[in-house]
């Protein structure tokens, strides 16, 4: 993930892209238009991609291998905007020629479609020679494998189904390298082994996309007996945390992010970068944490601090939803959006993690007071005082905020239940609720007694 | 009794036997064994026969007669006499005597309804059928097969009223023994009495009568079941706005198949949990078909209606204020006046509190000022208190009955290494207990 | 011995016709107004069961007021309902009656009023619907004070089926205060007293109870 400081320190303003913005400028749409500039004229009126304008060079050296490359896809693909989908591209197109997976290399050229110049079309030379090298190392490592099988040799057959699975991996054919890791299994004879086995179809299933194995492989290298390296331990939090951020279950998946040990570093990179563990986990945080559990699990949670500090917005939000200080927060939330929209992993859910998060800062505000002034929180949610009281009003049918709107005097009233009426309201209810059930009771009881049974033969 | 002997004879015996315990037991008997001799009589000389017998003393005679008349489907004028006499008998009869034939009595009253609706007339047997029921029952908690007959009359001649004192009866005991009910008069009974509080406006009683109907032990789908269904579906939204899901004593039969049969409804059920009028509005339009054609529009349109209050009573969980204009907006009411009208109707019906600014246009909502600290808050609860105990006191003695049942102990007997032997125990015991 | 009635004499029928209307007219005189709904249904059905046919003038309207009378609405439309429609035709003050419960059962308050006033009862109804008209009057005021706190004095005349004079009048009296330049009234609202004390019997009830759970 992008930050400000990464843009200052790792990449200067690209000149050139500017420009091309700038002149396509004039044949867009406004609200495309004012995306692709970091001006402050046209920065008003930013609405969907807002004014924080992704530094995508930043952004992709963070990250190595295929994640690299299906995130600049992902970014090409949803950007919105041509500049920065061609640079996506473009970086893409050179990451993907230092490998062998010529189907990504034909994708992405003919995404580029001839945009970016000679250079940039497609080289079926290239491919040609590629195909041919693979053909003949898939045909060796094949043969060698059944040599090992004829002679059962069991750590050598693990090594050659090992070989076979970064073979298609490093081809693009995650199917076939799921299969070919997943195989090694039979022939594991170590702990060690079975951790190898498991990071690798880790590694396959997350770029497959296929969480509820990434979970499972996750539970497996956990029940090794041995104790494990730190390293594995962090990735092994990291990888569960992504599949619990794909099920939508926030909670767990802040749990495991905020537990990773600061070890990871770049090390996972091929996946996740650390810049991630500290946005993924912090929002998760923010949206299913309460208050004592986001103090002591992500605040004075010495290591995450350290992922924290990698993304200092992120770092700052937290803080601010922490001392209420919530137009701040939602600020910066704003700002982030867009970039977090472009995250592969995190586009799906960045609505939902926003409106939990918005919800809980709502909530909040409103649980100290007896009675609040909507205008006032209107401001501090940097919304208008018509819009507040829907999203009160939403709030209180789901029963999440106790307290009522007086709409005329624009003030939140908070709703204290009267234990003493309720407790008469509700033993009238269990009453009235037990005598019906009970009645019911008798009478099917004496249905039964007698046999009187509606029967298919009787008129 | 000789099949030789007359008419004349048993005339005879019915004059002499009508007296104590034992002899209207031998009597009883007399006549079961004649049934046929009697029927096989043709009608002018039964009539000669009723005519030397008094309904009110010997009515298990006058029972035979009279039913062996209501035999042969009877022309118009007939039916007319044939009515007046079973109504007078009805008045008139003895309960002691009529029980120890339940079933010729019960068909009695089934042929005498069915000569009032050959005449067009259900109300000339609104009394004489609440009448029967009263006499034929052991006791107020019996189910007859004349309650579901009674019921049907109501309906037809628009007496939803007079229904109500056997609506409100709490029924338990269904023994077909001494009241010759079958699990479609039982049914039926659910069916009707369902209907005629629909009418009457009672909601939560209407659910009873159709949960019964729908909870039913059964093996196939009547369709008694699956109408009773789509009206418990309308009147759980009216009543409760949602509907629940089957208990889990359900038939399976039912909850394989009703809701197949129910798609219309259930379709309805969901568009009003939406909480949005328009939706239903459209869904309503779009099965107003088939709502029609089971004549449930009319409770349909007050199942829209109950959205629109459903949807303003949140409000007054949500706000302490809200403008008239928000109101009617918010609950997709046409004009702020609409909305108004609909508030101070639902505080006449005391549905809710609250207090209407027409200066400022503005509405005022308050808690249920309830303070459960009057008297009659006080008179209720001890009512509840006392209906729940002798209820309690129904269960305790089922449970003692099921207890000493020889096939309950058999089978708990067969299970016995299914169970812990220390609960197993506590069954002989309570036996003790109780006797 | 007695063969039960098949055709009873005119002279029964008569009687059994006037015996009824004399003891509406008790009812009536002693003001129980409240039980005229159940007596005139126990009639009619006693005489549906004789297999009489009512005669013309059958008191239709009194029962059908019995039952608005004690706010039996539901009973009060079925009755419209089994009324044969010769019958409706035929009594001019039963529909003027039904008027009455229509607009109720509508909630159109100011139509209530008109239906009281657009007719001129018989004797036999008069103070049956005298009492309905009080009581409902009474009851609107309740509900006028209670469901608002600022109401316009036309709204308000139409609600109480005054004119304005007469609204002004009669609120105001009952300590309301109108602001003549927008032409609202502020109202009152009326508190009802509820008893709130416990006799000391409950505490043999309670006893009881417990009793009963211990056992």
């Amino acid at each position: 993930m992008s930050s400000d400081d990464d843009m200052e320190v790792m990449d200067p303003p690209n000149v050139e892209a500017e420009e091309e913005q700038e002149q396509q400028k004039e044949k867009r749409k406004p609200q495309e238009t004012s995306t692709l500039s970091l001006s402050s004229k046209t920065k008003e009126h930013s609405q969907e991609v807002s004014n924080d304008q992704m530094d995508i060079e930043a952004y992709a050296s963070l990250y190595k291998k295929r994640t690299k490359v299906s995130r600049l896809l992902f970014i090409a693909n949803h950007c919105n905007n041509e500049a920065m989908e061609l640079e996506a591209l473009r970086m893409a197109h050179e990451e993907i020629c230092k490998g062998e997976n010529t189907s990504h290399y034909k994708e992405v050229c003919e995404k580029i479609n001839g945009r970016l110049g000679p250079a940039f079309t497609l080289n079926q030379e290239w491919i040609d020679t590629v195909d041919r090298r693979a053909e003949q190392r898939l045909e060796r490592l094949e043969i060698e494998l059944n040599g090992y099988k004829t002679n059962l040799i069991k750590e050598s057959i693990r090594m050659g189904y090992n070989d076979l699975g970064d073979f298609y991996n490093e081809r693009g054919d995650l199917q076939q390298a799921f299969k070919n890791f997943v195989r090694t299994r039979d022939y594991c004879t170590t702990s060690k082994h079975i951790i190898s086995m498991c990071l690798n179809v880790i590694l396959v299933a997350i770029n497959l996309g296929q969480f509820h194995h990434v979970s499972n492989y996750v539970a497996k290298a956990e029940q090794t007996p041995d104790n494990l390296e730190p390293l594995i331990v962090a990735k092994l939090k990291v990888a569960a945390g992504l599949a619990y951020l794909e099920n939508q279950k926030y909670k767990l998946a802040a749990r495991k992010f905020v537990e990773t040990s600061p070890d990871l570093g770049a090390s996972f990179n091929d996946v996740i970068a650390a810049q991630d563990v500290a946005t993924y986990g912090g929002l998760c945080a923010l949206a299913s944490f309460d208050r004592a559990e986001l103090k002591s699990k992500v605040i004075e949670n010495r290591n995450f601090k350290n992922y924290l500090e990698l993304v200092p917005e992120v770092r700052e939000l937290i803080h601010d939803f922490y001392a209420s200080r919530y137009a701040s927060c939602l600020g910066y939330l704003q700002k982030l959006k867009t970039n977090l929209t472009l995250d592969i992993h995190l586009h799906d859910h960045v609505e939902s993690l926003y409106t939990l998060i918005r919800h809980k800062a709502l909530i909040q505000y409103t649980t100290p007071f007896i009675s609040v002034n909507l205008n006032r929180m209107a401001d501090a949610f940097k919304t208008t005082v018509v819009g507040l009281e829907k999203e009160l009003a939403a709030l209180i049918m789901e029963n999440q905020i106790q307290a009522r709107i007086d709409s005329h005097n624009k003030i939140l009233h908070a709703r204290h239940a009267d234990q003493r009426n309720g407790t008469f309201q509700r033993s009238l209810q269990t009453g009235t609720d037990f005598e019906r059930e009970t009645r019911a009771m008798l009478v099917r009881a004496n249905l039964l007694k007698h046999d009187m049974v509606v029967r298919g033969t009787r008129k | 009794m000789e099949n030789t002997d007359s008419l004349d004879n048993l005339v005879a015996q019915v004059q002499g036997l009508s007296g104590c315990t034992e002899d209207l037991a031998h009597l009883a008997s007399i006549l079961k064994q004649s049934e046929e001799a009697i029927s096989a009589k043709g009608a002018p000389r039964l009539h000669i026969a009723i005519s030397l017998l008094d309904p009110a003393v010997h009515s298990l005679g006058y029972l035979f007669f009279l039913d062996a008349q209501s035999c042969d489907p009877l022309p118009k004028d007939q039916a007319e006499e044939f009515l007046n006499t079973a109504i007078h008998f009805i008045n008139v009869c003895s309960k002691d005597q009529i029980q120890l034939a339940p079933e010729k009595f019960t068909m009695l009253c089934k042929s005498m309804k069915e000569s009032a609706l050959q005449l067009n007339s259900p109300m000339r047997v609104v009394l004489p059928l609440h009448n029967a029921i009263l006499k034929l029952q052991p006791s107020p908690q019996y189910l007859t097969a004349l309650h579901a007959e009674f019921f049907l009359v109501c309906v037809l001649a628009k007496c939803y009223t007079s229904a109500s004192v056997v609506l409100e009866e709490q029924i338990f005991e269904i023994d077909p023994k001494k009241c010759l009910i079958t699990p479609k008069d039982f049914l039926l009974y659910c069916y009707y009495g369902g209907m005629l509080c629909i009418g009457l406006k009672k909601f939560a009683k209407a659910l009873e009568f159709f949960h019964h109907a729908i909870t039913a032990p059964a093996t196939v789908l009547s369709a008694i079941v699956v109408e009773s269904y789509k009206k418990f579906i309308l009147v759980s939204l009216i009543e409760n706005g949602q509907v629940p899901s089957f208990p889990k004593y359900t038939p399976a039969v039912s909850i394989r198949y009703l809701k197949t049969c129910t798609q219309d409804y259930l379709e309805l059920a969901n568009s009003f949990s939406t909480r949005n009028i328009s939706d239903l509005q459209r869904c309503v339009a779009s099965h107003e078909d088939a709502f029609k054609k089971d004549s449930n529009l009319g409770l349909v349109k007050q199942v829209v209606s109950s959205l629109y209050k459903r949807n303003i009573q949140r409000l007054t969980q949500t706000y302490v204020t809200l403008s008239l204009e928000d109101i009617a907006s918010t609950v997709q009411l046409a004009s702020p006046k609409d909305a108004e009208l609909y508030i101070l109707r639902m505080i006449q019906e005391g549905e809710i509190f609250a207090v209407i600014n027409q200066k400022d246009g503005m509405v005022c909502f308050h808690e249920d000022p309830e303070q459960y600290k009057t008297t009659d808050i006080t008179q209720r609860l001890d009512e509840k208190i006392r209906q729940i105990i002798s209820l309690e006191r129904k269960v305790t003695s089922m449970d003692e009955h099921i207890s000493c049942d020889q096939a309950y102990l058999s089978r708990v007997g067969r299970d016995r290494s299914r169970y812990d032997l220390e609960d197993y125990d506590l069954v002989p015991q309570k036996m003790f207990q109780t006797s | 011995m007695t063969v039960p009635v098949i055709v009873e004499s005119m002279a029964a029928h008569q009687e059994a016709m006037e015996k009824t209307i004399v003891s509406l007219q008790e009812a009536i005189n002693a003001r129980r107004f409240g039980e005229l709904a159940s007596m005139c249904e126990t009639f009619e059905l006693e005489m549906a069961a004789k297999g009489l046919e009512k005669p013309s003038d059958w008191p239709y309207a009194l029962h059908l007021l019995g039952h608005i009378y004690i706010s039996d609405l539901n009973g009060a439309r079925f009755l419209w309902k089994r009324v044969p429609s010769a019958v409706k035709q035929g009594q001019p003050e039963l529909v003027a009656a039904w008027k009455i419960g229509q607009c109720l059962w509508t909630y159109d308050y100011a139509g209530v009023h008109e239906a009281f006033k657009g007719y001129s009862w018989s004797p036999a109804v008069q103070q049956i619907v005298a009492a309905i008209k009080d009581e409902y009057s009474k009851k609107n005021m309740i509900l006028l004070s209670t469901a608002y706190s600022t109401i316009s004095v036309t709204d308000a005349a139409k609600f109480l089926g005054l004119t304005e004079s007469e609204t002004i009048k009669s609120t105001t009296q009952n300590g309301w205060t109108l602001d003549s330049s927008s032409n609202m009234l502020t109202a009152v609202p009326m508190v009802t007293a509820t008893a709130q004390k416990l006799d000391s019997s409950k505490l043999q009830d309670l006893t009881e109870y417990v009793f009963s759970l211990e056992h």
